[in-house]
């Protein structure tokens, strides 16, 4: 409307952009925060810069050339890959069950849930430390338990073959109670009416389970996952305690290698370009989990 | 659902078993922060002893412990603070007004999630450096600097929820006040903060447990000044030895706090783990 006046004009441009007066304060600190931290990452991977020196001298892509030709980087990239693996799909299964099973219990129901998602609210530093105390091979009451039917003390944390393991055990016992909520609040959300119709037929427990739990958590199953592998991809505190990578690297995560790279041995670019890579593969990764929950759900 | 008896025996004894997985290791772990050193690592372990404090108050005094507790008080109320004040407003236009980008914005926030703190948490620490070398702005090892670290996860997770809140409650709402003669600022602060007050409540605990848990961001960014509980209790292990019962009472104090405040939201944990996807 062009006949009108410039300040009618102006008020009706604030009018229809009203929301940015809200949005933009939080907008400019995220852009700030996230953004422009990943850019100058990106920047700092082109150069070659260490804390120690002064010149910064442009090497293009050979910081990521150095990394992905690194044995280390490979093989904590491979190790993580492996914590994604065990630990998502353990305390997958595991909190499905347990989330089956509360549907089959009435009294007490509200304490079980209570002290079962105690681990989840834990700092993962205490619960790495305090497994170190449950699993210490001298006093450890997890050796004194395996005492009591005459198997000896084991040290799970020092053995190559058994320390990743360890360690996957315990992001389980930490984390499987997130699925077990997730997967509990999406059943209490499930239509009756196709579950009482299904019993009524005859059908089977299991092709119920099948045929329609299954299919109708597709969703909350997806969200679960995806938290999940996210969470497990950047597991830092807990292998940070328990074993600090050791031995070997045989249970050292990519974070952990990427810290270590930065601050013990301050190749800043080096670690910039392994997080730039770590990032674009996580973001793949739950770009395709993303597309495949959107195709059912209707977020925002 | 009806279930048959034996199901429902057998379902009774895995959850209580899972329970005692969970209670075992906290309980005695917690135990050893009231043993008095010389039992500290007795093994089979000592059940019955008399308890002393003694663990707390050399944690607390003699290894500064109530600096740590102080540090983690204001860096984590702190940056829930900021986190509400920014994420708030923006929460409300997300879920009162329609624009085009609301939906793509509401997404892009969700993908802030999975950036693992490595990518953010370099990137900073260079950056304080450079900005301390190069215009004397020191944020490394300061309160202001942790706090502005930390919206890269709080404020995400601030907006989700709050948003959610807010499209609980009917627009009829403001717009009334506003026939009233409010401003929309002043229905929003008068008529609708009220009223999603327990939502705020159950955000700003949610994101202080978030926050108060943290440990990578500090560790790579906080320093003598502004070192938290969770980065204190690695300094209970040397080398050769570990002082058991002065670590668990520093986990206690890291831990109690957290247990509680989840009995207290505990119906609200759900929608802010997830982030509300699954509304």
């Amino acid at each position: 409307m062009p006949d009108q006046p410039f300040s009618t004009r102006l008020y009706h441009l604030t009018q229809r952009q009203r929301h940015w007066f809200f949005i933009a304060p939080a907008l400019i600190i995220l852009l700030l925060v996230v953004i422009y931290p990943i850019i100058f990452s990106t920047g700092v991977s082109l150069f070659r810069v260490t804390f120690a020196s002064q010149s910064r001298p442009f090497v293009g892509l050979q910081n990521f050339e150095r990394m992905l030709g690194n044995d280390d980087f490979i093989q904590t990239a491979l190790n993580t890959l492996y914590y994604v693996v065990f630990s998502v799909s353990g305390s997958f299964l595991l909190g499905f069950g347990v989330a089956l099973l509360m549907r089959r219990v009435t009294a007490g129901k509200e304490l079980l849930r209570l002290i079962l998602i105690i681990p989840i609210t834990m700092a993962p530093i205490v619960v790495g430390l305090m497994w170190n105390w449950m699993l210490d091979p001298l006093f450890g009451l997890v050796n004194w338990f395996l005492g009591l039917f005459g198997i000896p003390g084991q040290t799970m944390l020092a053995q190559a073959s058994t320390a990743r393991m360890t360690v996957v055990l315990v992001d389980i016992w930490q984390w499987y109670p997130l699925v077990f909520l997730i997967i509990e609040a999406g059943m209490a959300t499930l239509p009756r009416a196709p579950f009482e119709s299904a019993r009524l037929e005859g059908v089977s427990s299991w092709m119920i389970f099948r045929r329609l739990t299954l299919p109708m958590l597709r969703p909350v199953i997806l969200v679960a996952l995806l938290l999940r592998t996210v969470d497990a991809f950047r597991t830092f505190d807990i292998v940070r305690v328990m074993t600090d990578g050791g031995p070997h690297l045989t249970t050292e995560t990519l974070s952990l290698y990427l810290y270590r790279t930065a601050f013990t041995f301050s190749k800043l670019s080096r670690a910039a370009a392994g997080s730039i890579l770590m990032l674009l593969f996580i973001g793949l990764v739950s770009a395709l989990m993303f597309r495949y929950l959107y195709r059912d759900v209707e977020v925002g | 659902m009806r279930v048959p008896t034996s199901e429902r025996i057998l379902a009774y004894v895995i959850l209580i078993v899972m329970a005692i997985l969970v209670l075992v290791p906290v309980l005695a772990g917690s135990i050893t922060a009231f043993k008095p050193q010389i039992i500290w690592v007795s093994s089979p372990p000592t059940w019955i002893f008399e308890p002393t404090l003694e663990n707390f108050e050399f944690v607390f005094f003699t290894r500064k412990g109530w600096v740590y507790l102080r540090n983690s008080l204001i860096i984590s109320g702190g940056s829930v603070a900021v986190a509400l004040i920014l994420g708030v407003p923006a929460a409300y236009a997300f879920a009162r007004f329609r624009f085009r980008s609301s939906k793509a914005l509401m997404q892009w926030l969700i993908s802030l999630r999975m950036i693992p703190p490595i990518v953010v948490g370099l990137p900073f620490y260079a950056m304080f450096l450079y900005l301390e070398r190069g215009l004397g702005i020191g944020l490394r090892d300061t309160f202001p600097g942790l706090i502005i670290t930390y919206q890269t996860f709080l404020l995400p997770l601030v907006i989700w929820m709050m948003r959610g809140y807010f499209a609980e409650l009917p627009a009829a709402m403001e717009e009334s006040a506003m026939v009233e003669g409010y401003t929309r600022l002043g229905a929003l602060w008068r008529v609708v903060l009220p009223v999603v007050f327990p939502g705020i409540v159950a955000t700003a605990i949610l994101n202080f447990i978030f926050a108060w848990n943290e440990f990578f961001l500090a560790l790579i960014l906080a320093g003598n000044r502004t070192s938290t509980l969770p980065m204190t209790a690695g300094t209970y292990i040397v080398r050769t030895r570990v002082e058991w019962g002065n670590l668990f009472a520093v986990n206690l104090i890291i831990m109690v706090p957290v247990i509680v405040l989840t009995i207290i939201l505990r119906r609200q944990l759900v929608k802010g783990l997830t982030f509300g996807i699954l509304e």
